[in-house]
């Protein structure tokens, strides 16, 4: 099989596979095509990933006939879009549909050229193509399980799982094509799809939230997509050209290069859901659980990064990268620490993500080979640990019937295996040795460099959102470990393929942290290398070296395992060792939370988490926040200008 | 590693708690005679611990236990991490998970005073864990490196240049001390109404190993402080031992204050201080690196 | 003497309870915390919290209500432990013997090693009563072991 081939099947396949799980409606034989095709997408990427770094960067060129697909395929969605406007008496999206069916033929049929190469497909593209392919396969295969319950749950007859699937499915395709496109016109067509997907799969529910959360989704992306096309016209009215590679290694960087690159790098703020974007993906969590660990994990809010990313060595050195660096810690910071207020396990997540995406655009700003490697360890790594968290509190929300994070205490002890893979999963996210906080590390050291004239600025920024992220992690898993003495007895319902794949990202998140060195060292710094970077990291011993710095990695998953995993295996406590919880004497018996009253009754302990919202009100805070987002977006362009 | 690391390592693990308690025992000390009192003997931090190791095992669950261990392992890496003169940053978020576990160790049974604790012990966190960080990037603006090695090697004193840097660890010091004004989580003195925070489940041998943890914490804060002046290395220790003297001063002569207002102080003027040292240092060439 | 011994007798951490005395006793037992009898000397600290303590000082006569909280503290302190009655109230009951609503001295419903009479016993005598309670203490410690 030839690459080209492989790139074909991961780009349309998904469509294809998506289009057939339309009309398969019988469940029972869905689930054995979707899961072979997921198996051909891994095995499809993986394959892709060895050729290309094995031979280096693929370009391909695929016949001319594509393009007026392409135009074909774009008039439709828009149209698409203008349509769901004006039924929904949206005026915004009406607006923006509008203003694209007018701009978008305007710019793209007076173009004649050749373009070359349509795909570039380079380490950066097959490291997101893996993420896509193998976290998005899975979460597709743990949607299986669950929309079936889901349904259950809902009493959702006829059943609307093939509708679903076909989007959830196509999203793969749709993203696996956006980060192989090298044309413009092609990046702009799989971003629209993107748009589409993500819109009808926030609605699927069809319940009044989900409606309005799909619109807004849709209007905010809208909103994205107008800029990539005023990006695209004035790439072609000033460099005549459409292909990303020629725009940011044209060498001149001069203001018309760097507008045009704004406008792209505000698109993708748009899609990853920066400040003051942040709505739609907030409001998206009303979808289905795997809706949301596909958007917060390996596809939508990744495009926006993943673009940023891209366009990267475009902006080197300049007042506008600098602008995007601080931006994206500004916006680090204030994500996680408005995530400390809130109990809603979902929107906890919601936050952490932008928080993420914004530390990743942050390294893309400061864009050194060690910011832009941080960012792409960071862009694996956050894929993984944050699919599997989203799967898990799904898999909680149905066992449980609540995602609010006050419902889920003393969990261990109810649902021990979910709750030890979501602690896994937390503490992949927050903790050292694991990859997130890797990335982390690695993003503090890139900016504590002066490289920019608001280098402290952003190094405090990004501290004091770790510290934060600490704070709000740390309190929900405190939740979910808080027990009693008396506590036992667990009621957990194990489907085979939600816990297979949870085990399976479970294992891949620790197991991928372990083998970071390797990682970093033949996947990630070569890839930061090919899109024009000095290395980042080298390999002093069995550290992973930063020009400043030294990771030691295995020492370190030593001692957490002489840490953690063998006093959870070896502490146990003899029913003669057990003592009542202090609770001033006026406990009723040793083994049970009851005390007794002042009329002495009988009176259950109740604990309950603090989210201090006196400080951290997501209301209060928002406006706020908000407009210092705005006033951050518009520096990113008033600095182009200067 | 070579031999002698090993060596070295193996010889902080052992002089660490030796010196921790030494100092813990003079704390007592301090505080009584500033208290108009005669205070226990030096070595009384080690007869309670070794008392503590002999009562007998009791605990509510074993979640507090299990989080102790953790708690004294990664406080112990942290240590050895400095040792072996590796990157402040990792050990630094070493030291924020042990920080993270005591929390957890307090969260992991349903007690209402220990989960109080684990909240404030959280605030106490989010107060000084950008403190350190900053510090951190602030000694690396002024050497060039992140690794102990590097900042140990480096010739001129960082304190000259980074003077508010110092003042703003101070504050983190406080914090780790479990000084007041902000001994928040778990009030080093008792009969109040936090009853003793994090540490009210743990009894027995539990409680020394958290004791024990507190003496290579304290050593460690200490080591850090003593970076500040590191050629020749006596006058950093004892610029580290005067800000100790200091905290049990300021302990002693202040009442436990809001978490809020510990928020405000560590994230204004902590962080405010340093950033202020920096600008400083960066843009008007005091003591500048280039 | 045993490194363990001289510790167990060089720390008694206590935990004081009181049953619901006149309070003098409470107040002759602070007083031993002051710079005047400083206890600390002796590394006597006084902890707020029965699960780390050695010894629980008691005052006032035990009742209906209270007992059951005198008798689970008593039984979240870690072993060795021993127990002080402090004030005639604690050992029989005092000027509350047979009130309706008393039960009497505490050794009614916990085993009492000390007992401190007085009323208030002097700061004296309370450190007095506690370096006994320590050989008790050490002496339940060895034998445990
Ligand atoms: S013994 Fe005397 S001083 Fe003590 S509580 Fe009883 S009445 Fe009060």
């Amino acid at each position: 099989m030839t690459a080209e081939t492989l790139v074909g099947v991961l780009v349309l396949l998904p469509f294809i596979v998506g289009g057939l799980s339309f009309l398969i409606r019988s469940e029972g034989l869905r689930k054995p095509f979707v899961i072979a095709f997921s198996l051909v997408m891994i095995i499809a990427s993986l394959w892709l990933f060895l050729e290309v770094y094995n031979y280096g960067t693929l370009v391909s060129n695929p016949s001319p006939v594509w393009e007026y697909l392409i135009f074909a395929v774009d008039c439709l969605l828009i149209g698409y879009f203008l349509y769901v406007g004006i039924t929904n008496k949206h005026y915004l999206i009406i607006l923006l549909a509008a203003f694209q069916s007018v701009s978008f033929p305007l710019i793209s049929l007076p173009f004649h050229k050749q373009v070359k190469p349509v795909l570039y497909i380079d380490l950066l593209s097959v490291i997101m193509c893996l993420v896509i392919s193998l976290i998005g396969s899975l979460i597709v295969v743990f949607a299986l399980d669950y929309m079936r319950n889901h349904e259950v749950h809902h009493r959702v007859n006829p059943s609307r799982q093939h509708i679903f699937f076909f989007f959830l499915i196509s999203f793969l395709g749709a993203m696996n094509g956006l980060v192989f496109a090298n044309s413009l016109f092609w990046l702009f067509l799989f971003w629209e799809i993107t748009t589409l997907c993500c819109y009808h799969l926030i609605r699927h529910d069809l319940t009044e939230e989900a409606l309005g959360a799909s619109l807004r989704a849709l209007w905010m992306n809208l909103a994205g997509a107008v800029a990539l096309i005023i990006g695209i016209g004035l790439s072609l009215h000033n460099f005549d050209t459409v292909v990303i590679q020629e725009l940011i290694s044209s060498g001149v960087v001069g203001p018309a290069l760097l507008l045009t690159l704004a406008l792209f790098c505000f698109t993708g703020f748009t899609k990853a859901a920066q400040v003051p974007w942040q709505g739609w993906l907030l409001g998206a969590m009303v979808a289905p659980t795997p809706v949301s660990a596909l958007l917060h994990s390996s596809t939508m809010v990744k495009a926006g990064v993943y673009l940023v990313l891209r366009l990267a060595p475009g902006f080197v050195e300049t007042q506008l990268s600098a602008a995007i660096a601080i931006f994206g810690a500004f916006v680090f910071m204030v994500t996680s620490v408005l995530a400390i207020g809130q109990s809603n396990a979902k929107r906890v997540l919601a936050y952490s993500t932008i928080a993420n995406l914004g530390l990743i655009i942050c390294c893309a700003g400061i864009n050194t080979g060690l910011a832009i490697a941080a960012a792409m360890v960071l862009i694996v790594f956050h894929a993984i640990s944050k699919g599997l968290l989203f799967l898990v509190v799904g898999t909680i929300e149905q066992q449980v019937g609540s995602r609010d994070i006050e419902d889920m205490e003393g969990l261990i002890t109810k649902l021990p295996v979910l709750s030890g893979i979501a602690l896994v999963g937390m503490i992949s996210m927050l903790f050292l040795p694991f990859g997130v906080v890797f990335g982390k590390w690695a993003g503090i050291q890139a900016a504590s460099e002066p490289v920019t004239t608001w280098f402290f600025l952003i190094v405090a920024m990004l501290v004091m959102g770790s510290a934060s992220t600490l704070v709000y992690y740390a309190k929900w898993m405190g939740r979910l470990i808080s027990c009693a003495p008396d506590s036992s007895g667990s009621s957990e319902v194990k489907a085979p393929l939600a816990y297979g794949t949870l085990m399976a990202l479970a294992v891949l998140a620790v197991g991928l942290s372990f083998l970071v060195v390797p990682l970093v060292v033949n996947v990630i710094d070569p890839a930061a290398v090919a899109v024009g970077y000095e290395e980042g990291f080298k390999v002093v011993g069995t550290a992973l070296a930063t020009p400043w710095g030294a990771f030691p990695v295995w020492p370190l998953f030593v001692a957490v395992v002489l840490a953690l995993v063998i006093p959870a295996l070896v502490v146990r406590l003899k029913p003669a060792e057990v003592s009542a919880v202090y609770m001033c004497g006026v406990n009723v018996d040793e083994r049970h939370l009851v005390f007794r009253s002042a009329v002495d009754g009988h009176v259950q302990v109740e604990t309950g988490g603090t989210y201090w919202t006196q400080w951290f009100d997501e209301l209060s805070l928002n406006k706020w926040i908000n407009a210092a987002g705005i006033v951050l977006l518009a520096v990113l362009f008033v600095g182009v200008v200067l | 590693m070579n031999g002698s690391d090993i060596l070295m390592a193996l010889a902080a693990l052992a002089l660490a708690p030796l010196i921790g308690g030494i100092l813990r025992g003079l704390d007592r000390i301090l505080t009584a005679r500033m208290q108009g009192r005669i205070g226990p003997p030096l070595w009384q931090p080690f007869y309670d611990f070794i008392k503590l190791c002999a009562k007998s095992k009791k605990a509510s669950h074993r979640g507090p236990v299990v989080w102790a261990w953790a708690y004294l392992v990664l406080t112990v890496t942290a240590w050895l991490l400095f040792v072996l003169r590796q990157d402040l940053l990792i050990l630094l978020f070493i030291l924020a998970f042990a920080g993270a576990s005591l929390a957890l160790g307090a969260f992991s049974v349903r007690s209402p005073y220990a989960h109080f604790g684990a909240y404030r012990e959280l605030l106490q966190m989010l107060a000084y864990e950008p403190i350190l960080l900053l510090a951190a990037v602030a000694i690396f603006l002024k050497t060039g490196s992140f690794m102990v090695g590097d900042v140990l090697g480096f010739e001129q004193p960082l304190l000259i240049s980074l003077p508010l840097t110092l003042v703003a660890v101070l504050i983190a010091l406080g914090i780790k001390m479990r000084k007041s004004p902000f001994d928040i989580a778990a009030s080093e003195h008792a009969h109040q109404e936090l009853v003793r925070g994090v540490y009210t489940e743990y009894s027995g041998p539990t409680l020394a190993l958290i004791e024990l943890t507190h003496w290579y914490e304290l050593v460690l804060v200490l080591g850090i402080i003593s970076l500040f002046w590191v050629i020749p290395l006596w006058v950093g220790i004892i610029i580290a031992l005067s800000c100790y003297f200091l905290e049990i001063l300021i302990d002693n002569i202040t009442a436990r204050l809001r978490w809020s207002w510990m928020l405000t102080v560590g994230w204004s003027l902590g962080v405010g201080l340093i950033l202020l040292n920096i600008v400083i240092v960066e843009f008007f060439g005091l003591g500048l690196r280039l | 003497m045993g490194l363990i011994t001289k510790s167990r007798i060089k720390s008694p951490w206590i935990v004081h309870y009181s049953c619901g005395g006149c309070n003098g006793c409470d107040i002759e037992i602070l007083a031993c915390l002051t710079p005047l009898y400083d206890v600390e000397r002796f590394g006597i600290l006084n902890m707020g919290n029965p699960k780390h303590a050695d010894i629980l000082t008691v005052t006032g006569p035990v009742n209906h209500r209270n007992y059951r909280v005198l008798k689970n503290l008593y039984e979240q302190m870690p072993d060795p432990k021993v127990v002080l009655a402090i004030g005639a109230c604690a050992c029989t009951g005092g000027v509350f013997h047979n009130c309706y609503n008393v039960l009497g001295g505490i050794d009614k419903v916990i085993p009492v090693d000390v007992y401190i009479p007085g009323c208030a016993p002097r700061p004296e005598t309370i450190i007095d009563g506690v370096i006994m309670a320590l050989k008790k203490l050490n002496e339940k410690g060895s034998k445990a072991e």
